[in-house]
């Protein structure tokens, strides 16, 4: 054994030229990045993409720490809304001195290039723009060197839009050197998949796919980063993640089991973390005419036959918190009650009420894969399924593969479903109208749950600029919804993480955001 | 000898079709939709139509199949639907990693399987034998995850000696892409630490995935050499009174080598195609990973590529085993 520890500490010492380097002007973060596909902000719709591009570009607002309820400025030192005649008119003032990481200065003309971009490009998440916040071509404009104004129509709401720029698809590129690097039309896309021109604290070095992604300090920021290299490594075996963060390989590990986290939160050498994420879990049920859950009374007593707090005190293990409405916890509106407790006598009540004395059996579809919180889905399949029986109800149970669940459920053919939901911009209006308003096709359309009050609560409350009323409108909403709608929440997973503790300044937030910049390294 | 490589030839592209053919049917035959797959539970419809469209998704399977067949005669693959890249261009970047680990674990596999049989065979029913034949088989029986996991543990967490993840650390940089291969890229780019440090990172996976066959390698040579040492002109050698070596080295080993270099030639092809769990376990880039992302998001253009390359490499070891095996026995040339 001596020997081995010798001839490894040669080898070791072989590598000390490579070692010279600084290891606290690095951080190496390790987790499933598999989901990358692009660098370029307009293109990237990913939660790896997001969480590199954010680091890369900056946007006009953004949110700060966890807080995704007030903006920030970020490239705009200010902003305000008009009523126009048709029109929402949202005026930004940028800040000046600001530069890309070419030296080129950040102007109205890179806004508008961007937006217009954008929309051009047509990347998986423009609906963003064209749909959400209806953005046209041309409705961007540059007033002068340092002032943008964007229209958009009334119908559309300015609070999402806002929300939306914080997104990957609102990183201001540098029109100077994205154009110099178009081929054809392809507004330099080809290009920025592999490369960056942002002005955000770090630039992209290299990006080995299925490996690394190597990111510096951009020497031109304005934000200047504490690190001097920022590396994601990708480990998709939650083994190896964290043996690599045992051994001193990686220093942030995400995407821990339950177990790792129990065993890493006794060892001094490292902190855990469990950030909240925007996710989640719910049982979605088919109200379609002739379908036993049209019946108001059998939803609740599905409701009432959930015994939530044995879920996410002992099946989750509090990778994740209990929630019954439908807007996640850390985002406007947020409802923190959970008037349905675990009431089987409750639920028979309500079951034989509803005509069925003998209780009611049905088809459960769930994923075969994992369910939010590192959770096999069969795993809470079959708690629920357990629940449910004591009120009364028989559900089968049907594992399939996740695409087959989603196929299924987008044709209205399931009876009951368990599945997951992030809203695609971190603002109230992306789970309500997905979730309330039936004419979205999203979630309400797909559980057939047509109701009128619910749209146009969803529609006022996108549409409201004032906070205050804009969140009592989601509160009439979440508690409507909570009541007559065809969820059953189960609850909002948590992202498990262990850190060195060598780690300063990590905050992740329940949109997946990281800065980097704010991050150090004890030596 | 022209004709029977021009037959072998042959052959090898009738695998290749085969190989297209059933790896297309079978993908296609999965009542799943790749479009939901890739694009995830928050895609609007319009997303998963155009998405449909642009993949050829839409068509029927037989017009699909014209149009795979027709782009793959012009050297194309197709695109991945989960990379959004030229499946082409994907192998490029994934193939030098598995080739790298799979070179290396043919050595561990040569290395000690060879000796360890020849050891074996000459000290029969000794304690030497009996230590092979034990090790022998644990490796052959040792699941490659159990394997991984173990040394892992030990020799990186407890021990501290060997890297669990990854082709380099993360404080070396690497070194500029030329071939693909790590180390070869780091010697060209004479920079040793980075070379160093990529053997450290190779010594685990590759042994790991040599295990195994190294295990039959071991039994197989063994097995063989006793065969060969039992036959008469061995016999007669030993009783001419040529020296030990010689009789053992030149005579029986290059007699006992035929049916072990037909079984290399498996063998490698098999530390090809069955990398995948071992790149999975150390976070090795190379195409076994690829496959199985690109598998669990159905993704067909990418499998049948792989599946394609793999076949490929396959059928051509197979062809030069072959030939090797017509050029050192002129026997098998008319059989």
């Amino acid at each position: 054994m001596k020997l081995i520890k010798a001839v490894g500490l040669l080898i070791a010492l072989g590598l000390g030229s490579a070692l010279a380097q600084d290891r606290t002007q690095t951080l190496i973060y390790g987790g499933d990045w598999s989901d990358l596909i692009t660098m370029d902000p307009q293109v990237s719709y990913e939660f790896s993409g997001g969480l590199v591009t954010d680091n890369l570009y900056e946007t006009l607002v953004k949110y700060e720490g966890t807080d995704l309820s007030t903006l920030k400025p970020g490239l705009a030192e200010s902003w305000k809304v008009d009523r126009g005649r048709d029109t929402w008119d949202i005026t930004f003032r940028l800040r000046r001195g600001s530069k890309f990481s070419s030296g080129n200065e950040v102007t109205a003309k890179d806004v508008v290039y961007t937006f217009e971009r954008a929309l051009a490009i047509k990347g998986p998440g423009s609906f963003l723009f064209t749909e959400i916040a209806q953005l046209k071509p041309g409705a961007t404009k540059a007033v002068d060197n340092y002032t943008v104004v964007v229209s958009i129509p009334k119908t559309a709401s300015p609070g999402s839009f806002l929300s939306i720029l914080t997104f990957n698809i609102g990183g201001i590129v540098d029109s100077e050197t994205v154009q110099k690097n178009a081929k054809g039309n392809d507004f330099g896309k080809e290009w920025l998949t592999n490369n960056s021109a942002g002005s955000g604290p770090f630039r992209l070095v290299r990006w080995d796919r299925g490996s690394q992604v190597l990111l510096e300090a951009n020497p031109n920021a304005r934000i200047k980063p504490k690190l001097q290299r920022v590396i994601l490594r990708e480990i998709k075996e939650p083994a190896v993640l964290r043996t690599a963060l045992e051994s001193g390989e990686i220093d942030i590990a995400e995407g821990l089991t339950p177990e790792a986290l129990r065993a890493l939160s006794g060892n001094p050498r490292f902190r855990t973390l469990k950030a909240d994420s925007l996710r989640l879990n719910y049982l979605g049920m088919n109200v379609k005419e002739g379908s036993p859950f049209a019946n108001k009374l059998v939803r609740d007593a599905v409701r009432y036959s959930i015994n939530q707090d044995e879920l996410v005190n002992g099946l989750v293990q509090g990778n994740g918190t209990k929630i019954q409405t439908l807007i996640p916890k850390g985002l406007l509106g947020y409802d923190p009650r959970t008037p349905y407790t675990f009431d089987p006598a409750r639920a028979k009540r309500l079951l034989a009420q509803a005509g069925y004395p003998n209780g009611l059996e049905f088809e459960l579809l769930v994923s075969t894969g994992i369910c939010g919180g590192g959770i096999p889905c069969a795993d809470i399949a079959a708690k629920i399924q357990s629940d449910l029986a004591k009120g009364g109800f028989k559900a089968n149970v049907k594992a399939i593969a996740n695409a087959e669940v989603l196929r299924t459920y987008r044709a209205q053919n399931h009876q009951m479903v368990l599945v997951g939901w992030s809203p695609d911009f971190p603002d109230p209006d992306g789970n309500a109208t997905p979730w309330a308003d039936f004419n979205a096709r999203s979630l309400a359309w797909r559980n057939v749950w047509n109701d009128p009050t619910a749209i146009r609560l969803a529609n006022q409350a996108a549409l409201e600029t004032e906070p205050t009323k804009r969140v009592a409108l989601y509160r009439l909403l979440t508690d409507y919804v909570l009541k007559n709608g065809p969820y059953a929440v189960l609850y909002q997973p948590a992202v498990p993480l262990g850190l060195s503790a060598k780690v300063e300044g990590y905050v992740r937030n329940a949109q997946g955001q990281v800065r980097f910049e704010n991050i150090s390294k004890q030596p | 000898m022209f004709s029977y490589f021009i037959r072998r030839l042959f052959f090898v592209i009738f695998v290749a079709w085969g190989v297209t053919f059933a790896t297309f049917f079978i993908a296609n035959v999965v009542p799943i939709d790749p479009a939901i797959a890739a694009l995830g539970d928050n895609a609007r419809e319009e997303q998963i139509r155009e998405f449909r469209e642009r993949y050829g998704l839409d068509k029927p399977i037989w017009q699909q199949y014209l149009i795979y067949m027709g782009r793959l005669l012009s050297g194309d693959l197709g695109n991945s639907l989960r990379t959004q890249r030229a499946v082409a261009e994907d192998l490029r970047e994934f193939f030098p990693a598995t080739l790298e680990l799979s070179v290396a674990a043919f050595l561990v596999t040569v290395l000690l399987g060879v000796p360890a049989g020849i050891l074996a065979a000459l000290r029969q029913n000794r304690a030497s034998d009996v230590v092979v034949r034990i090790l022998a088989l644990i490796g052959g029986a040792t699941p490659v995850f159990f394997l991984a996991v173990l040394l892992q543990y030990v020799l990186a967490r407890q021990l501290d000696l060997l890297p669990v993840q990854g082709r380099l650390d993360g404080f070396s940089f690497p070194p500029p892409r030329v071939t693909g291969l790590m180390g070869l890229d780091a010697l060209l780019a004479r920079d040793w630490a980075v070379f160093v440090d990529s053997l450290r990172h190779l010594v685990l996976p590759a042994f790991v995935l040599g295990m195994f066959s190294a295990a039959i390698l071991a039994r197989m040579t063994r097995a063989t050499m006793l065969e060969v040492l039992s036959q008469d002109y061995i016999r007669t050698a030993r009783a001419k009174g040529v020296p030990g070596r010689v009789v053992v080295f030149r005579h029986a080993l290059k007699n006992a080598s035929l049916p072990v270099l037909t079984l290399l030639g498996g063998l490698l092809g098999g530390l090809l195609s069955g990398a995948v769990l071992t790149e999975t376990i150390f976070s090795w880039p190379g195409i076994g990973r690829y496959v199985t992302q690109s598998a669990t998001s159905l993704d067909f253009p990418a499998v049948m590529g792989v599946t394609l390359l793999v076949g490929l490499v396959y059928a051509l070891i197979n062809l030069l085993v072959d030939l090797l095996y017509a050029f050192l026995d002129p026997r098998i040339r008319y059989a």
